[in-house]
C-alpha cells in the first residue's frame, strides 16, 4: 500500500487513536490517584452535598419574646408566630436585657418585642408596633423570622379589621380585608429549598473540576514517568497530534458519559430534587459540555509539572467558579468584567444551561446561547489543545533526536577508540 | 531552648524560604491565589444587595390603574421591569430562557372588579431556582400587592370621611418594625466575604502544608531535612513551618485590614481580636494539614482528604445554610471543621461585638486543632527518615 495515500494515513490514524484510547483507559484504571477523581469524587461528593442540604429549608428558628403588654392580643400574636413552621418561641423573657443575653449565648436568633402600649393602642384604634430584632449571622434566620412575623401580622390585622368593620356577611369581610387578592406562585422549586437551588449547579461543577484534576494528574504522572519530563511519549502510535488528542479525549469521554449519567440523572432522583429535564435535550446539551470540559482540562494540563500539583492549583477554584456562574449570586448583579471573565470556563454555560433544562424544563431552543457557547468553547479549546500538544510533541521529538545524536556520537567515539 | 536548636531552626527556616521563593507553585498557593480570591469576591458582590433584577409583567387588563401598579413595582429597589408579555406561557418561556427571574400577572378585568368591589386576584410567579434573586423579588412583589390592596381600601375609607391616620390604623393595625442587628443594609457581601476569605485561606493552607511535607519525601530531601534538625521532628517541623506561618498570617492581616479598614464592614470588636482569630486559624489549619499528612503518609491521599475537608467546610460551617437545619449527624460532625469555629468567633466578635467569654467553645476548639500534630509526630518521624515516595 502506498504509504502516502489518504487511506493509509486514515487507517494508521484510526489504529493509533484506538491504541491511545485503550492505553489511556488502562492508565486511568491503573492509577489510584486519577481513579479517585474520575470515580470516587463524582460518586461521593454529590451524595455529601445532597445530604448536607437535604432538609431544604430552615424550620423552627429559635426566638425569644419580650411581651411587656401581656394582653390577650399580644399572647395571640405570639401563639401565631410560634405556630408557624419557620419560628419556634424558645423563651419568654422579662426584659430586653435577658433576651440580649440569650442572643449572646446563641440560644436564640431573634427577639420579638411587644411594647407596653400594644393592646392599648389597638383598643384606641391607633397603630401598634411590634419590633423584631434579628441576629444577622445567617440570612436564612432573618428570612424565616421576618416572614413569620409579617404573615402573623397580616393575619391578625385581618381579624382586627373584621371586628372593627362590623360587617354582616362573610363576603363583606373578605372585601374589607382584601379588596384585591393576591397569590404567589413558586415556580421550579416548589418548597423554595436550598438543595433544589444549589445542588444542580454543584453537580455540573463537579464534572468540570474532577476532569481538570484527573486529566491534570495523569499529565503530571506522564511527565514524571518520562525520562525527559515530556508530556507525550515518543513511540510509534504517538505520531500525529490529532490522534493523540482524539485518543485521549475519547477515553475521557467514555468514562464521563457514565459518570454524568450517574451525577445528573441518578443523584437528583435519589434525593427527590426537581428533575423535569427532557432526556434528549439533556443528552444533546451534556455532549458539548463534556467535550469542552475535556479539551479545557487538556489545555490546562500542560501547566501541571508534578502529579500532585494539580490539587494545589485547581481545588480552590471551585468556590469562585460556583459564585461566578450566576446561580448563588444572581447573574444580573455580576459586574461586567467578571461576567466576561466567567466566559472562559465551560462551567458557566454548563451550569446555567443545566439548571434551566433540569429544574425549569427548558428545551434546547431556550438554552441556545449556552449551547452555542459550549460548542464554541469546544472548538476553541480543541485548537488550544492541538497547539499546546503539538508543541509538546515537537519538544519530545527534539529530546529524542538529541538522545539519538548523543548515542551516535558515543558509538562513533567508541568505534574510533577501538580503531 | 539551647543555642544549637536555635541555629538549626534558623538554617531550616532559611532553606524553607529559599524553597518557597524558587518554586512558582508556592508563590501561587501562598500569595497569588488567596489575594485573587479576596479581590474577586469583594468586587463580585460590590453592590452588597443585588438591585434592579429583571422581572416581567403580563398585564392583560392594561388600564391606568394597572399601569400605575407596574410603574410602582418598577420603582422598588430590587425590581426592574424589563419586558411585558402577552401571555403567561410567553413569560414562562422568557423565564426558561433566563431573561427574567419573576413575572407579575394582572388578569383582564382587574380594575373593573376592584372598582365594583368584586375582589379581583393578581398573582406573581417567582423562579426559586435562583434563591437569592427569588427571595428578594418575592419581598418586593408581595409588598406591592399589599399596597395595591391597601390603596383601594384607603380610597374607600377616605371617601367615607376617615382621616389618613385613621385609615392607616384601620388598614394596618399592627406594624412590624424590623431591626437587622449589625447588618442593617442586609449586605450579602458582609455576610459571605467574612467567612469566604478565611475559608479560602484555610483550604490553601491545608494544601500547601501537605504539599510541602510530601515533596520532601518525593524529592528525596527528607533525610537531609531531618539531619539539619538533628533528627528531631519537632525542630524540623517548627523550622519548616514558621516562615509559612508568618506569610500566611500576613495574608490574614491583609484580608482583615481589607475587610474592616478598607471596605468598612462591621467590626464591633475592634480589629485586634479578629487578627488573633486569624492567627489562630492559620496555625490550626497548618496543624490540621500536618495531622492529615501524618495520618495518611501519602501525599496524594492526604491532599485529596484535605481538599474534601476544605471544600466541605464552606457548606458545613453554616454561614449560608445554617447548621441547625442539617441532619443531626452533620451537626455533630461540623465541630471537626476549623472554619466552623472561626465563623462562630467572627459572629461573636466582629459582627456582634459580644464579650469574648461567650465564644470560649470555638476558641478552645481551634486551640485543640493546633495540638493535633502531636498525635502523629512519631509516625511522621519514621516516615521522613525511612519511607520512600509512593505515587
Amino acid at each position: 500500500m502506498n504509504r502516502k495515500s489518504l487511506r493509509y494515513t486514515l487507517k494508521q490514524g484510526f489504529i493509533g487513536l484506538l491504541h491511545i484510547c485503550t492505553h489511556e483507559l488502562k492508565q486511568v484504571f491503573k492509577d489510584q490517584g486519577v481513579l479517585i477523581f474520575f470515580l470516587l469524587v463524582p460518586l461521593a461528593y454529590p451524595l455529601i452535598y445532597a445530604f448536607i442540604y437535604t432538609n431544604e429549608v430552615v424550620r423552627d428558628v429559635p426566638a425569644a419574646v419580650v411581651d411587656l403588654s401581656n394582653s390577650s392580643q399580644s399572647r395571640e400574636f405570639i401563639r401565631l408566630v410560634d405556630a408557624s413552621a419557620d419560628v419556634k418561641i424558645q423563651s419568654y423573657c422579662a426584659d430586653m436585657e435577658e433576651a440580649k443575653t440569650l442572643l449572646k449565648k446563641t440560644k436564640v436568633y431573634g427577639v420579638i418585642y411587644i411594647p407596653e402600649d400594644f393592646s392599648k393602642n389597638l383598643a384606641e384604634g391607633k397603630q401598634s408596633t411590634v419590633s423584631l430584632y434579628c441576629d444577622m449571622s445567617g440570612m436564612l434566620y432573618y428570612k424565616s423570622l421576618l416572614l413569620s412575623c409579617t404573615n402573623t401580622s397580616l393575619t391578625v390585622n385581618k381579624q382586627i379589621q373584621i371586628e372593627r368593620a362590623g360587617n354582616t356577611t362573610e363576603r363583606q369581610d373578605e372585601l374589607t380585608t382584601a379588596p384585591i387578592e393576591y397569590e404567589d406562585v413558586s415556580l421550579f422549586n416548589p418548597q423554595d429549598g436550598f438543595a433544589s437551588f444549589l445542588i444542580p449547579a454543584v453537580l455540573m461543577l463537579i464534572i468540570q473540576q474532577t476532569l481538570l484534576l484527573g486529566v491534570g494528574m495523569s499529565a503530571g504522572t506522564a511527565r514524571e514517568h518520562n525520562r525527559f519530563h515530556d508530556l507525550i511519549p515518543q513511540t510509534r502510535h504517538y505520531q500525529g497530534t490529532l490522534r493523540v488528542i482524539m485518543g485521549k479525549a475519547s477515553a475521557y469521554l467514555l468514562i464521563y458519559l457514565m459518570v454524568s449519567a450517574y451525577i445528573l440523572c441518578l443523584v437528583p432522583k435519589m434525593f427527590n430534587l426537581v428533575q423535569i429535564a427532557l432526556p434528549w435535550t439533556l443528552l444533546a446539551f451534556i455532549f458539548p459540555y463534556l467535550l469542552s470540559c475535556i479539551f479545557f482540562a487538556m489545555t490546562c494540563s500542560v501547566l501541571i509539572k508534578h502529579r500532585e500539583a494539580c490539587l494545589v492549583v485547581y481545588v480552590f477554584t471551585s468556590v469562585p467558579l460556583l459564585f461566578i456562574s450566576g446561580i448563588s449570586w444572581p447573574g444580573a448583579a455580576i459586574p461586567g468584567f467578571w461576567k466576561a471573565f466567567s466566559y472562559i470556563f465551560p462551567s458557566t454555560f454548563g451550569i446555567n444551561g443545566f439548571v434551566r433544562i433540569n429544574s425549569m424544563g427548558a428545551t434546547l431552543q431556550e438554552v441556545l446561547p449556552e449551547y452555542r457557547a459550549l460548542w464554541l468553547q469546544t472548538g476553541f479549546y480543541f485548537i488550544t489543545t492541538f497547539l499546546t500538544f503539538r508543541h509538546q510533541i515537537t519538544l519530545s521529538r527534539r529530546h529524542a533526536l538529541e538522545r539519538l545524536y548523543v548515542f551516535r556520537l558515543r558509538k562513533l567515539a567508541a568505534k574510533r577508540l577501538k580503531g | 531552648m539551647s543555642l544549637q536548636t536555635w541555629k538549626r531552626l534558623r538554617t531550616i527556616a532559611k532553606r524553607e524560604v529559599f524553597r518557597i521563593a524558587t518554586q512558582p507553585i508556592y508563590l501561587f498557593s501562598i500569595i497569588v491565589a488567596p489575594i485573587f480570591c479576596f479581590v474577586f469576591f469583594s468586587t463580585l458582590m460590590e453592590k452588597g444587595l443585588p438591585t434592579d433584577m429583571p422581572a416581567g409583567v403580563v398585564d392583560l387588563d392594561n388600564t391606568a390603574t394597572t399601569r400605575n401598579i407596574i410603574r410602582n413595582l418598577d420603582a422598588f429597589q430590587h425590581i426592574r421591569i424589563t419586558a411585558s408579555y402577552a401571555s403567561i406561557s410567553e413569560a414562562r418561556r422568557a423565564m426558561q430562557k433566563g431573561e427574567i427571574y419573576s413575572f407579575y400577572y394582572i388578569p383582564e378585568g382587574t380594575t373593573e372588579k376592584a372598582l365594583a368591589n368584586r375582589q379581583p386576584k393578581v398573582s406573581f410567579y417567582i423562579n426559586y431556582s435562583y434563591l437569592i434573586a427569588g427571595s428578594l423579588l418575592y419581598k418586593d412583589e408581595r409588598t406591592m400587592s399589599e399596597l395595591a390592596s391597601a390603596a383601594v381600601g384607603q380610597a374607600t375609607l377616605l371617601a367615607k370621611g376617615a382621616t389618613e391616620a385613621q385609615a392607616m390604623a384601620f388598614l394596618q393595625p399592627i406594624v412590624i418594625e424590623t431591626h437587622a442587628l449589625n447588618n442593617p443594609w442586609l449586605n450579602y457581601s458582609v455576610y459571605l466575604c467574612n467567612t469566604l476569605f478565611p475559608g479560602i485561606l484555610m483550604l490553601l493552607i491545608f494544601l500547601t502544608t501537605i504539599y510541602t511535607l510530601g515533596t520532601e519525601l518525593k524529592e528525596n530531601t527528607a533525610k537531609e531535612w531531618m539531619q539539619m534538625a538533628d533528627n528531631s521532628i519537632t525542630t524540623a517541623l517548627f523550622g519548616k513551618f514558621l516562615p509559612q506561618t508568618a506569610i500566611f498570617f500576613l495574608i490574614a492581616v491583609f484580608y482583615n485590614v481589607y475587610l474592616y479598614g478598607f471596605l468598612h464592614y462591621p467590626c464591633n470588636s475592634g480589629i485586634f481580636p479578629m487578627l488573633l482569630a486569624g492567627l489562630l486559624l492559620v496555625i490550626a489549619s497548618q496543624a490540621f494539614g500536618i495531622f492529615l499528612f501524618g495520618l495518611f503518609e501519602n501525599l496524594r491521599l492526604a491532599l485529596s482528604a484535605a481538599s474534601l475537608w476544605g471544600v466541605i467546610s464552606f457548606s458545613i460551617s453554616g454561614f449560608t445554610y445554617p447548621v441547625m437545619a442539617m441532619h443531626p449527624t452533620l451537626q455533630g460532625l461540623s465541630v471537626l471543621f476549623p472554619l466552623r469555629h472561626y465563623f462562630l468567633i467572627y459572629v461573636n466578635q466582629a459582627l456582634n461585638g459580644y464579650p469574648v467569654t461567650y465564644a470560649w467553645q470555638p476558641i478552645v476548639s481551634l486551640l485543640i486543632f493546633t495540638l493535633l500534630p502531636f498525635c502523629v509526630l512519631k509516625k511522621l518521624r519514621t516516615a521522613m527518615l525511612h519511607f520512600v515516595y509512593l505515587p
